[in-house]
């Protein structure tokens, strides 16, 4: 139960590219095809292990819906990583992706980790976007990419756990403060006795557990 | 038995049918007045211990010099084993205040307007006064801490007691300590009165412990109330993972709240809260002259129909909505024409199953007590399945104000979502409303799983009953302050919503 980390994530994209499902494949294991229209935000968290440390994943799950975005804009600050997700069977929702990138930019820190996810690469027979154009995308605004199935749970662990490790890389380089809430990142509860858990073991890191 | 039947764990279960039988005679023979209090009990049932004790509890009381006093608290000590679980032992993690129990527990009873239990208070201590020639609230303080902790009976410093006292899921403790004063009178009135006091007495010397009051300070957030609650559990819970072999249910509510995303939907809800009270702000620094007049009275009005909700508790039947259809209808009445029932209709759903659970927990019990009879002849063995039913019940009865509690603000928070999202014009009233509906519906859940846990165990001294009842009543009405506060962060949203809609309506 106990966990080293807490890292806040969004899952941000475009209506119906598949991001509640990419969140229920991550959390629950399973596919559910039809699935209500996100309002607002809906949550999952999980447990993962990176380092032999447990860290626990806090999703934001937002509402795709452009007459939503006002709303789900407050939520992307103090995420520590994001998942920008496309369906790679819909051109348009590629397209989209650099409004989608300039407004998680400006409204949450800029040492966010983003993870693009060209989703339903299990309908290879529609594809419009190929892969190789994700792959450029990502290059060219400092991504990290992957293309997942939430059906056949194809890559979805990976794209969940990887951007987790970028982060995780971030905070041993010194690069996110870990004491400030902002930065979506939230130290486990400590135990008293045991330090194990501590990473570095610096004892004013103590003082993140608690609260701000 | 026999002396010759020299196992340690024969001798013990004597002691247990021994203790059991004292206290069952007590019950009998006392005559129904206030002082059949848990703080006079053990005193009594260990003055008609019999005098040649079993070697094993020997062992067990080695420390023990035989004043009367102390052979009391050899008697809790058996209990307290049992009672280790009850109030899970936490070490403890918040140590701002040092403030002596003596001190606390002068200023509640000072505060407390509550007649009765202040008499029956004074009553108490006078007689432990006389009984152990020990200060009445020194005593209290040292009963508690060694229920809480049978592995250090002598080591009981009150003091220490009180910090424990300071987390919120600890709070228990400082009923327990007080139950046999107040508790008696058995009301969730008194309950909540005495809670609130209480918080407000340790609040004054721990500022670290006014975040439970964090809304009207403004010092600290709910969700961050709950959470450090969560935190504290986690880090409990390990501790028991590590130290604790004998596994019991202990139920954390933080914990259980959280894995019902209501932490994530308070702090969802308090961001939007945010955001919509600094945009009111500064719409409000744009204006000036009559206009500004204007908005200001027409946001009292709003802010009025926030401070107008009364929920009496008085009212609440637990013999009414069995199944929790009515509170369905009540719910869905409330937010017609608000588009989130898919978020209402979880919160029905969980109430109904809660419902259901308790019907299951009221029919079956006897039959299976009596086939706990028949199977398990062993005293011991069935004092335990007793008392580990009455912990799945109040584990349930935590388990479903957590979730219950969780799906109110995940309503709110929806709702929040919904009214910016379009616009519409929603009456706080019908908000209220909600919050009513909400909180009656906490509160008649909490009061038919402690009629449930006093049915369970009829046959049961208070002190093992008591703390479990004292709990659900708190956490009920943790819950029902949580929801309140929930719905205070609604306020902004109106507003801001208000404005928009007038701006709207000005352009057209």
């Amino acid at each position: 139960m106990a966990y080293a980390y807490l890292f806040k994530y969004i899952i941000i994209g475009d209506t119906g590219v598949g991001k509640s499902c990419l969140l229920l494949q991550f959390t629950d294991k399973r596919f559910q095809p039809v699935h209500d229209l996100t309002i607002g935000v809906e949550f999952g968290a999980r447990m993962i292990t990176i380092d032999g440390k447990q860290i626990k994943l806090q999703i934001w799950d937002t509402a795709g819906q452009e007459s939503f975005r006002s709303i789900t804009r407050s939520y992307y600050r103090g995420a520590a990583g994001a998942l920008l997700v496309y369906d790679i069977t819909r051109r348009d929702t590629f397209n989209h992706l650099t409004t989608w990138l300039e407004d998680a930019r400006q409204h949450s820190n800029s040492n966010m980790v983003i993870m693009l996810i060209g989703n339903k690469s299990d309908l290879e027979s529609r594809r419009e976007v190929k892969k190789e154009e994700g792959e450029a995308f990502a290059r060219e605004h400092g991504l990290i990419f992957m293309e997942t199935s939430a059906k056949t749970a194809s890559n979805v662990e990976e794209a969940f756990i990887n951007t987790a490790k970028e982060i995780y890389e971030k905070i041993q380089e010194g690069v996110f403060d870990i004491n400030n809430e902002a930065n979506g990142i939230k130290i486990g509860p400590q135990h008293p006795t045991t330090n194990s858990t501590l990473p570095g073991s610096q004892g004013g890191q103590q003082a993140g557990g608690g609260c701000c | 038995m026999s002396d010759s039947e020299a196992t340690a764990a024969a001798k013990g279960a004597e002691v247990v049918q021994e203790e059991f039988q004292d206290a069952l005679e007590m019950l009998d023979s006392s005559p129904p007045t206030p002082d059949i209090s848990t703080d006079v009990a053990p005193t009594r049932k260990a003055r008609r211990r019999p005098e040649p004790k079993p070697a094993a509890a020997e062992v067990e009381e080695k420390p023990k010099t035989p004043s009367d006093s102390t052979v009391s608290q050899g008697g809790w000590g058996y209990w307290g084993s049992w009672g280790k679980s009850i109030l899970s032992t936490a070490t403890a993690t918040v140590a701002t205040v040092g403030q002596g129990l003596t001190q606390v527990i002068e200023k509640a009873e000072t505060s407390l307007g509550i007649p009765s239990p202040t008499e029956l208070s004074a009553q108490a201590e006078e007689e432990q006064k006389e009984q152990d020639g020990q200060s009445g609230r020194r005593r209290i303080g040292g009963n508690g801490k060694c229920d809480g902790n049978a592995d250090v009976p002598h080591q009981c410093r009150p003091e220490y007691y009180v910090i424990m006292d300071i987390t919120p899921k600890l709070n228990l403790h400082i009923f327990f300590s007080l139950q046999g004063k107040t508790v008696i009178t058995g009301g969730l009135d008194a309950l909540e009165f005495i809670g609130k006091k209480t918080m407000d007495v340790i609040a004054e010397g721990d500022p670290g412990f006014r975040k439970t009051k964090g809304l009207i300070n403004r010092n600290s957030t709910l969700s961050q109330v709950l959470r450090e609650a969560k935190e504290r559990e986690e880090l409990q819970q390990t501790a028991e993972e590590e130290s604790d072999s004998e596994k019991k249910a202990v139920a954390h509510y933080g914990m259980l709240f959280d894995e019902f995303q209501g932490l994530s939907h308070l702090e969802a809800l308090e961001i939007l809260s945010r955001e919509s009270e600094s945009k009111v702000k500064s719409v409000l620094t744009t204006l000036s002259g009559d206009e500004l007049v204007q908005l200001r009275e027409e946001l009292e009005l709003i802010k009025e129909s926030f401070s107008l909700v009364e929920f009496d508790d008085e009212e609440v039947d637990e013999k009414k909505d069995e199944d929790g259809s009515e509170f369905e209808k009540e719910i869905m009445e409330a937010l017609e024409g608000l588009s989130i029932t898919a978020t209402a209709e979880k919160l029905s759903k969980a109430c109904k199953s809660t419902c259901s659970q308790i019907t299951d927990m009221i029919t079956p019990q006897e039959e299976e007590s009596e086939e706990d009879m028949k199977t398990a002849p062993s005293v011991e063995s069935e004092m335990l399945n007793v008392f580990l039913f009455h912990h799945e019940i109040h584990a349930a009865a935590i388990r479903s104000l957590a979730e219950l509690t969780a799906r109110s603000i995940e309503l709110f928070h929806k709702l929040a979502e919904m009214i910016l999202f379009a616009n519409g014009s929603t009456e706080a009233g019908v908000l209220s409303q909600l919050t009513v509906v909400l909180c009656k519906e906490i509160s008649l859940l909490s009061k038919k799983f402690t009629s449930c846990l006093t049915t369970a165990g009829s046959n049961e001294k208070g002190d093992v009953l008591n703390p479990l009842i004292t709990g659900v009543f708190l956490e009920a009405s943790n819950s029902a302050s949580y929801i309140q506060d929930a719905f205070q962060l609604l306020m902004p949203i109106l507003e801001i919503s208000h404005i928009q809609r007038r701006a709207e309506s000005s352009e057209q």
